[in-house]
């Protein structure tokens, strides 16, 4: 099986690639269209900021590989900002589109309060709204590691597999089809996240 | 709810764990060892002269390939190179204290590249002759006429994620944190904040969570890095009814 992690050139891979290595699975570091070829899943992970992060994925026409792939039902799991360009927008500075692959657009947790604390830093429980593969043997409420300022609005809720408690009750991982994607850090998160990486590996 | 963090922080002396007091290497411990499984977050500073030497960005790739956890790392972090020597080493966050007090830009350079979520900014403090705190720079060997909280303001501006109240005085002292001033440092702030400096037992790490609106407690001495006492620590404070990770 031919696992793709997406580089944009952004951000640390690190602790993603340890976590494969971890679960002993071979991966394909893939910053170039070419680098897709043959792929059977693909890792979207992602820091920093949206409309960087868009600019440096159509610059290097990887938003049109990902969407390609989508259309051919390969799985893709997008992992925290890589999570967030799976939807049609976000505030991050300006609105700016992003793959448009799921409905919903993201706000910052401050426009909701001014007192609110962001970013929202720390490990936190997901509640699973409708089960899912992704969470095959993982008890519901379970602690993972969050880093973010943005939280998902205007969203369908057939997508959401998980909802966490930050002022609001904000989705914490979705699917649809072939799409998988969630707003914490698996690879941060110990036993729990090794297991939901394996299950994107072994079940979805 | 999002839960209350317990950090580990670790300073390695040329390649080897050492524990400090009031910022100078204190004694040097065998093990190299952390319980890496019920700990919620680390923190691995590098105090020797010489920095990012092959010896310690070894070691962010030994905790990096063998915690899941996130991982923040500092010491002489001066300019981009600097955080993405750490970060291509495996770091999740990194720590900035002097380098961005001095490089006012530093963070807003950094940022655009890692994200605001990526960086924590220490604010070493430390008490002049009229026991006013003011901001010690230069890893606790200078002791400058700047306020913390326009220290911290500054931080925000330029993009800081979250901020380390450090205290110098109490570093390695186990007299418990100074609770008063991470009062008065974190008032009407927006943003997480972690304090380190004083945890001598777990009363400590109670009293701190109880009476201030601290994310996250850091400690370096007070564990001997097993997991038992990691686990003791977090049986404690859950029953204290501190909201806080199993």
């Amino acid at each position: 099986m031919k696992i793709a992690i997406v580089d944009v050139g952004i951000g640390n891979l690190g602790s993603l690639k340890s976590a494969l290595k971890k679960l002993n699975i071979p991966f394909t570091i893939c910053n170039d269209p070419k680098d897709f070829t043959g792929v059977d899943k693909i890792f979207l992970p992602g820091v920093g900021n949206f409309k960087e992060f868009m600019k440096k994925l159509q610059f290097k026409k990887l938003d049109l590989i990902i969407k390609d792939s989508v259309k051919k039902k390969i799985p893709i799991f997008g992992i925290c900002l890589g999570f967030q360009i799976l939807f049609e927008e976000s505030d991050e500075d300006s609105p700016t589109k992003g793959l448009d692959l799921i409905k919903g657009k993201f706000r910052n947790f401050n426009t909701l309060s001014a007192k609110i604390k962001v970013p929202h830093t720390g490990w936190n429980e997901c509640k699973i709204v409708n089960s899912n593969k992704l969470f095959k043997n993982i008890p519901d409420n379970s602690d993972f590691y969050f880093t973010h300022s943005f939280y998902l609005e205007n969203y369908l809720p057939e997508n959401v597999i998980s909802k966490t408690n930050y002022h609001l009750d904000f989705v914490s991982s979705v699917f649809k089809n072939n799409i998988f994607g969630v707003q914490f850090h698996p690879e941060k998160s110990q036993s729990n996240g090794l297991k939901l990486i394996k299950n994107f590996i072994g079940e979805c | 709810m999002l839960k209350k963090r317990l950090i580990i922080v670790l300073t390695f002396l040329d390649g080897v764990l050492f524990r400090t007091k009031k910022f100078i290497p204190d004694y040097r411990y065998t093990k190299n060892f952390v319980g890496l499984y019920s700990i919620d977050e680390l923190i691995v500073i590098d105090i020797s002269k010489k920095k990012f030497s092959n010896n310690f960005l070894d070691t962010i790739d030994f905790f990096s390939n063998n915690c899941f956890v996130p991982i923040t790392v500092g010491g002489g972090i001066k300019n981009l190179d600097h955080a993405d020597t750490y970060f291509k080493n495996g770091a999740d966050k990194i720590i900035l204290g002097t380098g961005s007090i001095v490089e006012k830009n530093l963070i807003k350079i950094i940022s655009g590249k890692y994200g605001s979520q990526s960086i924590i900014q220490s604010i070493d403090i430390k008490k002049n002759d009229n026991s006013k705190y003011k901001m010690s720079l230069d890893s606790g060997k200078n002791l400058s006429e700047i306020n913390p909280l326009d220290a911290i303001d500054v931080a925000l501006e330029n993009g800081a994620g979250e901020i380390l109240i450090n205290n110098v005085d109490l570093d390695g002292s186990l007299l418990g944190y100074d609770i008063e001033i991470v009062k008065n440092l974190i008032k009407g702030k927006k943003c997480p904040f972690l304090a380190l400096g004083g945890a001598g037992n777990w009363q400590h790490i109670i009293n701190l969570f109880s009476e201030t609106d601290i994310s996250a407690a850091c400690t370096q001495n007070i564990f001997h890095f097993t997991e038992e006492s990691i686990l003791s620590a977090k049986k404690s404070l859950r029953e204290k009814r501190i909201n806080i990770r199993n």
